[in-house]
């Protein structure tokens, strides 16, 4: 059975592009959300195995999201992305309860296995 | 002013003639009863008022206070026409003889300034008036004058005794009510007055004390409760009182004029002190008018509009507000504005004296604010402009990051894919097809980018070339009226291009506007930058960032930045920038 995945970004290029290489990779894209609190909601509804969470969101901070996330107890595994690099984030993905972290331009079926699995 | 003199000197002789009547009347006519008093305190009480209230209606012409003293002395000479035993005379006299109260009355209440302060006040004058003509002249339809030994009482209608001593009652007990109340009111304005009013107050409020207690015993007298000898020797030290009056008005004048002086002297004095002993400006005023909440404010003629001393814009107190204002000038110009309470409205001449005593204390206080006022704005300015810099470094990082890094991460996400789909030739040119538009369109928002960082064409080929780009991409249109026509340098270029940008992103974004215009002139040293719209108007300088931004960055040149509603509607914004 695929890995289900909510995309949760506020720019619709990013959201239609992961969409495409994550669904040509063998993932089910189950839904999409455009910032933090529609993202919870999604998350809350459709309950999917992957969140891909961008970090910079209009209304939550993508770190805050994947807190809230982690603490509701939710099976679903949070992996934040960005178009910043790793080292800008000065570890606080470590402490916000994801899984990873994967740099948007290399984002992959395999990138994704490699941190769920 | 010289008809005033005139016609003061006219009532001077008047009052002469005022004065002569009683003392004539009274000479010739012993045996009436009260001759004796009316011929010695007639003139002299209704001289001394006429001539001390034509003295003070002369040197305050629009203080009622003189006009009032002078209606009581004319008033008082009526009243001794009833020791005439002709019967118009007399009756003329009857009817005069309580109102010099009533008039008294309202005199001392008003004092200094000729006006009635407060509700009570004004209710204890009125009763007065009332006592002394409604009611008075009602007693006299019924009163037989005959029982007092004066002539026939030519209106008594009745013959009603009885009712005439109850009305006579009424009218010492409403007269007992009015003249305890007279020194409740003089005890709230000498609460309210300050020190330097004191000195004018004490010496009438004294003998006013001293004559309403007289006047109460007088009243009491008539219920019959005292011996004649008594009862006179009070109507005796009464008229004392009443005559003192008006030279007790003077003697406050002299005191105010000696305080006044010392005042100056000590303000002089405390203004000459060396640096470092000396007390700050405010302070030595305040104690020279005796106002510690005295405020000074400095004229900025640049701005046009008041400061303080450490410099921050200030408004002068409007009507109602407890403070008045008096204006210092040097050469025809204003320094500062003295702000001090309302209640030394009438020392006007004091605060008048003490600002030209000070003036050029205050001139250089004025210099110094100014300076501060200078210091505080460029502080705001730098201020302003670090916040403006810090933020559209945010705005270029957000740009970057919401458009052409996006579109780069799509682009390269689409290429990962195709390399992927290589076996399936037309996905994989779908894919290409697609990372090709991130690409153009990350191209064109990094250019856009650019050019609001630095526009090229402005560095390219000038002013006039740039305004001509701006108006082509203006979603409304831009119709250019007038170019420069050479290069300018390229701080001045800068300044001027982004007037004109931000004015026509204002224009599309809130101005509702179908057309608008762009002027750019040299005239005499300076560039001339104007854009007018057609719009709804009603722009703003001070609530906007951006036009804000914009009067920061005209700073750095020195320039300067207008914005006002344009004639026929829309918005008009003008920026001068000097350029050598």
């Amino acid at each position: 059975m695929a890995t289900r995945v909510l995309i949760v970004d506020d720019h619709p290029s990013f959201r239609a592009s992961a969409r495409m290489l994550l669904e040509a990779e063998g993932y089910d894209v189950v839904g999409e959300a455009e910032d933090g609190r529609s993202g919870l909601a999604a998350a809350r509804d459709l309950r999917p195995d992957v969140v891909l969470l961008d970090i910079q969101l209009p209304d939550i901070d993508g770190f805050q999201v994947a807190g809230e996330l982690t603490a509701n107890g939710q099976r679903s595994a949070v992996v934040l992305v960005s178009s910043r690099a790793r080292e800008d984030l000065c570890g606080r993905v470590e402490s916000s309860g994801a899984r990873g972290f994967i740099p948007k331009s290399e984002l992959s079926g395999a990138a994704l296995e490699a941190l769920i699995s | 002013m010289i008809g005033l003199r005139w016609a003061l000197i006219g009532l001077g002789v008047l009052g002469v003639i005022a004065g002569v009547v009683p003392l004539v009347l009274g000479l010739s006519a012993p045996e009436v009863n009260d001759a004796e008093l009316v011929t010695v305190f007639g003139p002299l009480v209704g001289w001394s008022f006429i001539g001390t209230g034509l003295f003070a209606w002369y040197r305050r012409p629009d203080n009622r206070f003189g006009a009032l003293m002078t209606a009581v002395g004319f008033t008082w000479c009526l009243s001794g026409l009833t020791v005439d035993t002709t019967s118009g005379v007399f009756l003329i006299g009857l009817l005069f003889s309580s109102l010099p109260f009533a008039l008294l009355f309202h005199m001392l209440c008003a004092f200094p300034s000729g006006r009635l302060e407060g509700r009570f006040g004004r209710a204890i004058v009125a009763l007065g008036y009332f006592i002394t003509t409604v009611l008075y002249w009602t007693i006299l339809l019924f009163y037989d004058t005959t029982r007092d030994e004066w002539p026939d009482n030519p209106i008594q209608v009745f013959e009603d005794q009885s009712a005439a001593d109850a009305l006579l009652n009424l009218q010492s007990v409403l007269a007992i009510v009015a003249i305890l109340g007279v020194p409740v009111v003089l005890w709230r304005q000498w609460k309210r007055a300050s020190p330097a009013q004191h000195a004018v107050l004490a010496p009438v409020y004294g003998i006013a004390a001293v004559l309403m207690v007289m006047l109460v015993a007088s009243l009491v007298a008539d219920f019959g409760v005292m011996s004649n000898d008594l009862e006179s020797a009070i109507d005796i030290a009464g008229l004392i009182c009443l005559v003192l009056v008006p030279f007790a008005f003077l003697a406050g004048l002299a005191r105010n004029r000696l305080s006044s002086a010392g005042a100056i002297g000590e303000l002089v004095a405390s203004l000459s002190e060396r640096e470092g002993r000396r007390r700050s400006l405010r302070d030595a005023l305040a104690d020279a008018l005796g106002d510690p909440g005295l405020t000074l404010a400095y004229w900025l003629p640049d701005r046009e509009h008041y400061v303080n001393a450490e410099g921050e814009q200030m408004d002068l107190p409007g009507p109602g507000t407890g403070r008045v204002t008096t204006i210092v000038e040097h050469a025809g110009e204003p320094v500062a504005a003295i702000v001090y309470a309302a209640s030394l409205a009438d020392e006007r001449e004091l605060v008048d004296a003490v600002g030209a005593a000070a003036t050029l204390t205050l001139e250089n206080e004025r210099l110094d604010a100014e300076l501060r006022a200078k210091v505080a704005e460029l502080r705001d300015q730098r201020s302003r402009s670090l916040g403006a810099a810090l933020n559209e470094r945010r705005r270029l990082e957000r740009n970057l990051h919401d458009g052409a890094q996006q579109r780069l991460v799509s682009m390269a996400l689409n290429l990962r894919l195709a390399r992927a789909r290589l076996d399936d030739p037309d996905k994989a040119a779908e894919l290409l097809e697609s990372a090709a538009g991130e690409l153009d369109a990350a191209i064109a928002e990094l250019r856009e980018l650019a050019r609001g960082i630095h526009p090229a064409v402005l560095s390219d080929r000038g002013l006039d070339a740039a305004l001509e780009a701006l108006a082509l991409r203006s979603p409304v249109p831009v119709e250019l009226e007038e170019r420069v026509g050479e290069r300018l340098p390229e701080p001045v270029e800068l300044a001027a291009y982004f007037v004109v940008a931000e004015a026509l992103t204002n224009v599309a974004k809130y101005a509702s506007a179908s057309r608008a215009t762009v002027r750019a002139v040299r005239d005499n040293g300076h560039v001339i930058v104007e854009v007018a719209d057609d719009g709804v108007g009603g722009a703003d300088p001070s609530k906007g960032s951006g036009l804000r931004g914009l009067a920061d960055r005209l700073c750095a040149v020195d320039g300067r930045l207008e914005v006002e509603d344009a004639r026929g509607g829309g918005t008009l914004v003008r920026a001068d920038i000097p350029c050598g």
